[in-house]
Parts: structure tokens; sequence; C-alpha cells
């Protein structure tokens, strides 16, 4: 992984590394600046779950019905980019954390029950707000992503980021 | 972005007093052409329009045309209006820019439609060439979908789009097949339109599995949807340009484009077939 030019975007916040409170267009400039980051670490809340615990992206599904690379394409990536291989979720047992798949949602939709068992049958363990455009803006930028969801309160961000930091200043 | 219906109805006026200008006589048939599809290149006595001109915009995407040919195929003569090229929702158009032509060939009074696209193919027996038609779809674009998410729309099942049109190439696409079996034997199944731009992950790839989705693409579900209910009868093909294994790398827009280019001369040997049936 390259840690050298990573950038924070923390959805939950908590930490005080790179806070934003939703997806949006200061997201997409970050991802966008020269030269754009290599790596992008997300935290964000997921529902649709008991989990207590936070988990790995491994891999997500687009439930939104909306892609943020829709309209001219920027020249910083391809106009059709392929997005396979854009979670780095190598890291999941260092840091003694499951990896999940995460769906994608429009920003503050809830399902209801019968609409989450639906989508665990879809292959979703459980759904998020901020990740998957995120990490769409960032593959089309060249951006690998570790992205980590956990349960809607405070209490797993601190230490999660001071284990990746570890990492991070390890493998430098 | 909002519909404006005025431009939009405006836009439909404009393209038929263009190519009505120009073509005195309404076409059989039209078909679409989607991304390095490439049929039917020799007709007789083409006249060609570029989209700017029809439309008044011209798609963004390599691979895409943008130009509307009126030609003569075959022994019989027969008047088809081809369309290369498509506006997608994934350019930022909006619902209204991207059924335009279908419904200007619906005001046009042309009564048979043929929609061609290039799809990733689901269905682990299909391989990259393969011809499927559509016998029903998915819709996971519709600008509707925005406001619910997709959850809602995957739990209905698929819809079905055989009808005397499809019939007709299949029974084509079966007799080609056994005059020459070099001629692959034509697919069929259900198509899922997603919205792109990005490809897919493998997780949406086993998800569209699961939910027996044979193919994948961006596109052709606003022309069917568009037609439905209208007196153009509507029939679609995917060129298979990529299939999903175990482990293999994915290829980009250029492995689309070279694969669908490949597929052509196979697809066009059916186009001509059916225009002599019909």
């Amino acid at each position: 992984m390259d840690w050298s030019r990573a950038k924070w975007f923390d959805f939950t916040g908590t930490i005080k590394e790179g806070q934003f409170s939703r997806f949006g267009n200061e997201v997409i400039e970050i991802l966008r600046q020269s030269p754009p980051p290599k790596l992008a670490i997300v935290l964000d809340t997921a529902f649709g779950w008991q989990h207590k615990t936070p988990a790995m992206v491994r891999d997500h599904i687009n439930l939104s019905g909306y892609n943020p690379l829709i309209g001219p394409n920027h020249p910083i990536g391809e106009r059709f980019p392929v997005i396979q291989g854009i979670y780095n979720a190598d890291d999941a047992e260092r840091l003694a954390l499951e990896t999940v798949v995460v769906a994608g949602l429009k920003h503050g939709r809830r399902l209801s029950s019968d609409d989450a068992e639906f989508m665990h049958v879809l292959g979703a363990d459980c759904y998020c707000f901020n990740v998957v455009p995120t990490m769409l803006v960032a593959a089309h930028a060249g951006c690998k992503v570790l992205a980590i969801v956990g349960p809607d309160n405070h209490t797993w961000q601190a230490e999660i980021a001071a284990k990746i930091n570890e990492l991070s200043s390890c493998a430098r | 972005m909002k519909t404006d219906w005025n431009i939009a109805a405006k836009s439909l006026d404009n393209a038929l007093g263009v190519i009505k200008a120009v073509c005195h006589e309404t076409p059989k048939v039209a078909i679409i052409l989607g991304s390095g599809v490439n049929v039917l290149i020799d007709v007789d006595s083409p006249q060609v329009l570029p989209y700017e001109e029809v439309f008044g915009l011209a798609p963004t995407v390599s691979g895409h045309a943008g130009s509307l040919t009126v030609g003569r195929v075959g022994a019989a003569q027969t008047l088809v209006a081809i369309f290369r090229g498509r506006f997608h929702l994934y350019e930022g158009h909006d619902w209204s820019v991207v059924t335009l032509p279908t419904r200007v060939i619906v005001e046009w009074g042309i009564t048979k439609l043929f929609v061609t696209n290039a799809a990733g193919g689901l269905n682990k027996q299909f391989q990259v060439g393969d011809l499927m038609v559509l016998t029903g779809f998915r819709d996971m674009q519709h600008p509707k979908l925005k406001e619910t998410g997709l959850v809602p729309a995957l739990m209905q099942p698929a819809t079905g789009c055989k009808n005397a049109l499809t019939e007709q190439i299949l029974r084509t696409g079966a007799d080609l097949h056994r005059e020459n079996a070099e001629i692959g034997a034509l697919r069929q199944g259900t198509y899922c339109a997603c919205l792109g731009p990005s490809y897919n992950t493998l997780a949406e790839i086993e998800m569209l599995r699961r939910l027996q989705c044979d193919a994948v693409g961006m596109s052709t579900v606003p022309e069917l949807l568009t037609a439905a209910g209208s007196k153009t009868q509507a029939a679609a093909i995917s060129v298979i340009t990529k299939v999903w294994g175990d482990g293999k790398p994915m290829g980009g827009h250029r492995e689309v484009l070279e694969a669908s280019h490949a597929a052509s001369s196979r697809l066009d040997k059916s186009f001509r077939a059916v225009l002599r049936e019909l």
C-alpha cells in the first residue's frame, strides 16, 4: 500500500483529521488535487447490520441510483473507469478486522427491515452513505481506498485511526 | 438536471423537420447502433445527417459516431434509418434527450426498431463476441431511482420484452446457424441497464447474477421503455464484449470496442437476413 500520499476522510465526525459531514464537492476536489492522493482512508457509519465493532470494506454494491462521475468526463481519469481492485483490504488481518461488502445509498436514506434483508440477499452486509461515491471518484482519479465502517457511535474511530497510523509509519 | 419539456418537445419537432426535409418517405425499419457496433455500412442511395444537425447535439463518447443514415438495403430495397450512436444518462443528459432518437423514430411512424448495444456477459456460458437477443430487462438507471434507490426496483421481477420482432430475429438466427455453423447460435436473455459511467464491482456482478441477469450495459432500456406502448415494435440485441471469469483481469473501453467490431460482421449478416424476411 502506498501511504506516502494518503488522505483521511472521516464521515463519522470523530477524528481530528479530514472531517467531512458528507460526500460532496469538497471531497471531490481533494481527490482531484494536484498531485492527487494515492490512498483515501475513509471512515463511515454503517447501518442495516447488528455489528458492535468496525469492519473493513472489501467491495461495494451501488444501490443509490446515482454515480458522482455522471456528466462530462473529468480529464484526471478515463470515461469508463474500471473499479475492481480499488479497495485495499489486505491489512484487515493486521488490524484485526473482519471484511464486509457495503451497499451505497443516497445520503440519509434508511432501509426498512424487509429492504435490509433483501440487501443481504443481494450480497451486501450493511449500507452506508459516503464510502461508495468517495470510492468512485477516488478510483477514477487513480487512488486506492482503505475504508472502514462501524456502528453509529464514537467508540471505535480513535483506536482504528491509531492502528492505521501505526501501520503507515511502520510501512514508511 | 431538470427536464425542460418545452425544449424536449421542440427538439423532437426540429429533428423531424430536419429529417423530413431530406427524406420524403418513411423508412420501414430503424436501427440504433451502440459502441463500435458497425453494421449495414453499405446501403444504397444513402443520405447522411450528423446528429448535430438533427438533434442539435452530438454524443461525447469515442466509438459512438453520431449520425443518421437513411438508405436502401437488399434486393427488396427496404428503406432503413440507421442511427449510429446514442445519448447516455452518464453523459449528464436527462431522460428526454436520451430518449429523443427513439421518440423521433416513433413520431416518424417507423413501425420496427432494432436496438443494439455492447454489453458485459454475466451468464457464464456466454463468450466474447456472442450475440444476445433481449427477452427481458432490468432498469437500474431511470432518473426516478435517484429518489427511491435501487432496492424497491430490484425486488420486482425483470420486465419481459419478447414480441413478434424478437421471435423473428431468433428464427432467422437459428436458420443462419443451421446453414453455416461458423455463424454462432444466437443467445437470449435478460439485460440489465446500469447508470455507469464506471464499470461494475465484482460484488455488483455477483448481485446481477443472483438476479438472473445475463448481460449488463449502460443503455437500451430507455429506448425499449419509450417504444413500449407505441406503434413501434422494438427488439434489442447485445454484443457480448467481455465475460467475467474467475481471476481474469477486467478490460476497459478499448477491449469493448475491439470485441464489438469483431462481432459486427455476424450481426450484419443477421440484420440483412431479418430485413429480407420482413
